[in-house]
């Protein structure tokens, strides 16, 4: 009996362990979360931001052999008791220009969970809820839809979307 | 041009980069690895120390050109910096193999496989046959084997 693995989802996630004296700066990036999203700008490129992305590439590579391309990237404030709408970061008419993958990074959370949805075969609807902590990453497919929850009344959640295609 | 392996956390090498030689020249101008380091670091954003200069032509510890070798191989992603032996080694491809550090490559823990006999060697010439020794991890011997069987 022999098994062959057709498709498979991937989901990535773990703390961005940067080296002592190179620490993300996470007010660096509230700062630009907060500045791009009250101003409707795009987000700003920064020192942090390139740390933040170039660490996710050289690390999906040297452990999972995926090349990363930059397709987009954004920050969003969640309120407390925010549940977000579904979110999917693909349009479904244009595949061909879609992101492979979608990374979410705490950049300042407290109680943010993260739900990604995913059928399997004949059970549709299943899904995977993970918490997202401070300095910590989940990156999974872009065709996956996921729910963004807030859950605690005292401070604003901001997290970082990176999206990527794979070549 | 000047080759920077890039050091994750745990010594595994995550990126190797490019340099130009103009880059990494001290105020005697001599090229100096720390002034490499130093800048890559600003650029970068990854800290001096964990940037290592490699070869380009340093293989299994010779140099190509017949040159110094510098650090057993030239790093690649995925390899392992040896801080202790001053070696890049890459992956190994067998569990039981053990490392050799003169030659800066991995070994099978009874050495390299067998020369073939002339018998095949002229057959793997005359393309009769393609004999060849292949590593059996589960016996730990080397098997001769004739991929054209």
């Amino acid at each position: 009996m022999q098994k062959k693995v057709l498709t498979e989802q991937s989901l990535f996630y773990g703390d961005i362990d940067m080296p002592k004296g190179f620490e993300i700066d996470q007010e660096k990036l509230t700062n630009d979360i907060l500045q791009s999203t009250f101003n409707s700008k795009e987000f700003p490129f920064s020192r942090t931001w390139d740390m933040l992305n170039t660490y996710m590439r050289d690390h999906i590579n040297v452990e999972y052999n995926i090349n990363l391309v930059n397709k987009s990237t954004w920050g969003n404030i969640y309120k407390p008791f925010e549940t977000t709408i579904p979110l999917l970061n693909i349009d479904l008419v244009d595949l061909k220009n879609a992101p492979d993958f979608t990374m979410l990074y705490g950049v300042k959370v407290k109680n943010c969970f993260v739900r990604i949805h995913f059928d399997d075969n004949r059970r549709k609807g299943r899904s995977w809820d993970i918490e997202l902590k401070n300095n910590m990453f989940i990156m999974f497919p872009s065709t996956n839809m996921y729910y963004i929850t807030n859950n605690q009344k005292d401070s604003l959640n901001f997290v970082q979307t990176i999206t990527y295609e794979y070549i | 041009m000047a080759h920077f392996a890039k050091l994750g956390s745990n010594g595994k090498i995550i990126q190797v980069l490019t340099l130009n030689n103009d880059n990494m020249l001290n105020a005697d101008g001599v090229e100096d690895e720390t002034v490499g380091q130093q800048y890559l670091e600003q650029h970068n954003n990854w800290p001096a120390q964990m940037w290592i200069q490699t070869s380009y032509n340093t293989i299994n510890n010779t140099h190509k050109d017949g040159g110094t070798a510098l650090r057993g191989n030239y790093a690649g992603i995925g390899y392992t910096w040896d801080e202790d032996d001053n070696i890049f080694w890459p992956k190994k491809l067998h569990a039981s193999w053990v490392k050799h550090i003169e030659s800066a490559s991995w070994k099978s823990p009874i050495g390299d496989a067998p020369a073939l006999t002339e018998e095949q060697t002229s057959q793997n010439t005359a393309e009769t046959h393609i004999w060849g020794y292949v590593w059996n991890e589960a016996n730990t011997t080397w098997d001769l084997t004739d991929s054209k069987a």
